[in-house]
């Protein structure tokens, strides 16, 4: 039987309520203790706004999850049409400080309900969407560009600490991001010096249907691996010279046990499609992790998968491309 | 009868020229090892709390930035759930405003950093200057000056709803939101609130609705003033007087002996106000370039230009009459023969303690219980060693005092400052 070599192991989580058991440090602090050097991945989808669901916001709880471990990546979930762009790249930077280089923005993009409830919970206001197709599209695609330039408002070493010119900065490599459509303008810089990884991976949960220039802004793009691998990876390729997109197949696993032959057959189709690495989605992490990482993660390994986690910067792990600073200037 | 127990808080050294990074012993400002290092050593220290200030925009001066101090910071709700995760006792207060955020997500991460936290979040809460900061955010300059804090106390009523958990609700002039949350009480009932404004609005806000006062009255007399002007507020809405602690900002230098501390302050003074810097405070208030005088000359004979806008941007000082400031500062470096850097080592000074560890000590206990202060919170000139020696030489003499704990009594931040574990609502003022 062959493996797949390099073939990402990643988690999907939500940040939610998970039923009663109110003692969230205890399930977090255990989970990841768990998953630390076993997933490559985590990622945690922030439940902003729906109603009895809700709970921590994700991307704080990666920022606490990131010190209790040492390899995993953490993907953290934002609702974008509904926060603030400059408060995202400021908290997915610290969350790229804060784990060494592991940070990942999941940029969400809630369901028509969802934007309902989420639109109702901060109200209507000046330079966010109107609640309608067209409005959520177009904003999340500017939020994703402001959050990305606020990165790199910052040049690598911008910080002198010069003592001769009594200058801790240089002005010079610091920028307006300017970023500015019909709805809302960021001026920038950010202040939050560039994090390591320079653009922490941006990832997005993608349908063949849906929303294809959000999946297209994307590093990392999440699919149904039952879905037509190859034909959404043409789709996203589009016709120019673009990027290669990274694909990640989501496979979601039953909260009354699985076939660990199914899935590694499952998941060995998504790789010959041209997956880079498969998500287990659990719906019920309180009573299925302990199973996944005892169980199942050693038998998909023994299996189809290869290789162990490969750690460092998260970007690295997903074969992205080192990135340019776009305000830089050229060497 | 016992004395009163003093309340100590830690400013992580942030974005201003208080912050020496000319030291060797200057670490970074951003990686999370000097975040470690500060939260592990004030928690030695068993400090009440880790304080954290704000700033959504980047200075600037002459339209330029400014590029003389220390800049660059983390999100502070980030970086303060990544320290509740490496602590266990000390509380965690982040300085957050009321105009670019919205009740409903802020009061959501705040409930997130108490829970995870296990009851030791709070919340400095601030509004922020509209058109230069706003101009990072979607919403813009989006609230006329006079209302800022008419939204901040309707922010704080429509965060407690969201707080309570279930279905939370408001419709007021600033907000009109619905939903519901699927969390229940957390663990500190509401996290703590803490309150900066002077004036008398501020007062008035913290009165009815904040738990901490960080204030700028730093002097005996002023601190009294203060204490008692604020105190006799409280009871018009119901509190206690002990519901609502003063704790204002200070800075401090330790030395072998009086002396030896008098020239570290001299030292770190002249780090803090480079010569160029005094040049740049200058600025703030003739409101003109005067990169063309001598640092180590006299003041400028010209007068503030008041005609023009405002050359600095981003700062929490704002000097709102310039000719009047312009003259007392001549008066003062005219009588004491002052250069422009020494004039400005002066007038920008805060509340210092200075001294041997024991005359610190002493002397910070006889302001708490001369009722100057219920405290205070300290920010250090150094990241992220600058408690090091006050963890290991002050807090031991503040113990032996019987005016400090010798180990933390509560699980919560509200229990530890000597508040009641969980919020309780207060009557409105009649």
């Amino acid at each position: 039987m062959t493996q797949t070599s390099n073939f990402l192991l990643g988690l999907g989580l939500h940040a939610g309520a998970h039923g009663d058991d109110p003692d969230w440090r205890g399930f977090w602090g255990g989970l990841v203790g768990r998953l630390d050097g076993v997933a490559e991945f985590l990622t945690l989808e922030d439940r902003f706004a729906d109603p009895g669901q809700d709970g921590l916001d994700a991307i704080l709880l990666a920022n606490w999850l990131a010190p209790r471990s040492r390899q995993i990546g953490i993907i953290a979930g934002a609702p974008l049409n509904f926060v603030e762009p400059f408060h995202v790249s400021t908290a997915i930077a610290t969350l790229d400080y804060v784990s060494e280089g592991r940070a990942g923005l999941l940029a969400q993009r809630l369901g028509w309900q969802r934007s309902a409830e989420a639109g109702r919970a901060i109200g209507a206001l000046n330079g966010f969407p109107a609640i309608e197709q067209p409005s959520l599209d177009s904003d999340a695609l500017a939020a994703i560009e402001v959050v990305r330039r606020l990165w790199d408002s910052w040049e690598d070493h911008a910080v002198i600490r010069d003592v001769a010119s009594q200058r801790y900065v240089d002005g010079e490599k610091l920028h307006y991001i300017d970023f500015q459509n019909a709805d809302f303008r960021v001026l920038g810089p950010s202040i939050t010096p560039r994090p390591p990884q320079g653009q922490p991976a941006v990832a997005v949960s993608w349908t063949a249907d849906a929303d294809l220039a959000l999946a297209r802004a994307a590093d990392v793009v999440f699919v149904p691996a039952a879905g037509d691998l190859a034909g959404m990876a043409a789709k996203l390729r589009g016709d120019g010279p673009g990027k290669e997109p990274k694909l990640i197949a989501d496979l979601h696993v039953g909260p009354d046990g699985w076939d660990a032959s199914d899935l590694a057959a499952a998941i060995r189709t998504s790789a010959a499609q041209g997956a880079r690495g498969v998500r287990l989605i659990l719906p019920d992490p309180h009573r299925q992790i302990a199973d996944v990482v005892d169980t199942l993660v050693p038998a998909l390994r023994a299996d189809v998968l290869a290789d162990p986690p490969l750690g460092g910067h998260l970007r690295s792990r997903f074969s992205l491309p080192a990135v340019r600073n776009r305000y830089a200037a050229a060497a | 009868m016992s004395k009163k127990q003093i309340i100590l808080g830690a400013q992580f050294p942030g974005v201003n020229n208080f912050t020496v990074w000319s030291d060797p012993a200057a670490g970074s400002q951003i990686e999370f090892s000097s975040f470690r290092h500060f939260a592990e050593s004030v928690e030695r220290g068993k400090f009440d709390f880790i304080f954290l200030a704000e700033g959504l925009r980047v200075r600037e001066q002459k339209g330029r930035f400014h590029e003389l101090d220390v800049v660059g910071r983390p999100n502070t709700l980030a970086i303060l759930t990544a320290l509740a995760s490496i602590t266990r006792h000390v509380g965690l207060i982040g300085t957050l405003t009321t105009t670019f955020n919205e009740p409903y997500p802020l009061a959501r991460q705040l409930a997130t950093l108490d829970i995870l936290s296990g009851g030791r979040a709070g919340w400095n809460v601030v509004t922020s200057p509209g058109a230069f900061t706003g101009a990072n955010f979607r919403r813009g300059d989006h609230l006329p000056f006079r209302e800022r804090y008419e939204r901040a106390r309707d922010f704080l009523e429509t965060a407690r709803s969201v707080w309570r958990g279930g279905d939370f609700y408001a419709s007021s002039p600033h907000f009109d939101i619905a939903g519901r949350t699927g969390w229940g009480p957390l663990p500190q009932g509401a996290p703590v609130i803490a309150q900066a404004g002077d004036s008398d609005d501020g007062r008035e806000l913290a009165a009815g609705h904040a738990d901490l006062i960080y204030s700028r009255h730093g002097t005996l007399e002023e601190g009294q003033t203060f204490h008692a002007d604020v105190k006799q507020r409280l009871a018009k809405y119901g509190r206690s007087r002990d519901a609502l602690k003063i704790l204002p900002g200070a800075n401090f230098v330790l030395g072998e002996t009086l002396e030896d501390a008098l020239e570290k302050q001299k030292a770190i003074r002249l780090q803090q106000v480079s010569p160029k810097n005094a040049i740049v405070f200058l600025e703030q208030v003739w409101n003109r370039d005067l990169t063309a005088y001598d640092p180590d000359g006299p003041l400028p004979d010209v007068d503030p230009d008041v005609a023009v806008e405002q050359l600095a941007q981003g700062r929490a000082a704002r000097y709102d009459n310039r000719l009047e400031t312009a003259r007392a500062w001549r008066e003062v470096a005219e009588r004491e023969k002052l250069s422009i850097r020494e004039l400005i080592i002066k007038v920008t000074a805060r509340k210092q303690f200075v001294g041997t560890p024991a005359q610190v000590a002493e002397e910070i206990d006889r302001y708490v219980q001369a009722d100057a202060a219920d405290g205070f919170v300290f920010a250090p000139h150094l990241t992220p060693g600058g408690f090091d020696e006050f963890v290991e030489k002050v807090i031991p003499i503040l113990q032996e005092r019987k005016v400090f704990r010798q180990d933390y009594a509560a699980s919560t931040l509200r229990g530890n400052l000597g508040l009641p574990e969980a919020w309780q609502p207060v009557a409105k003022a009649v």
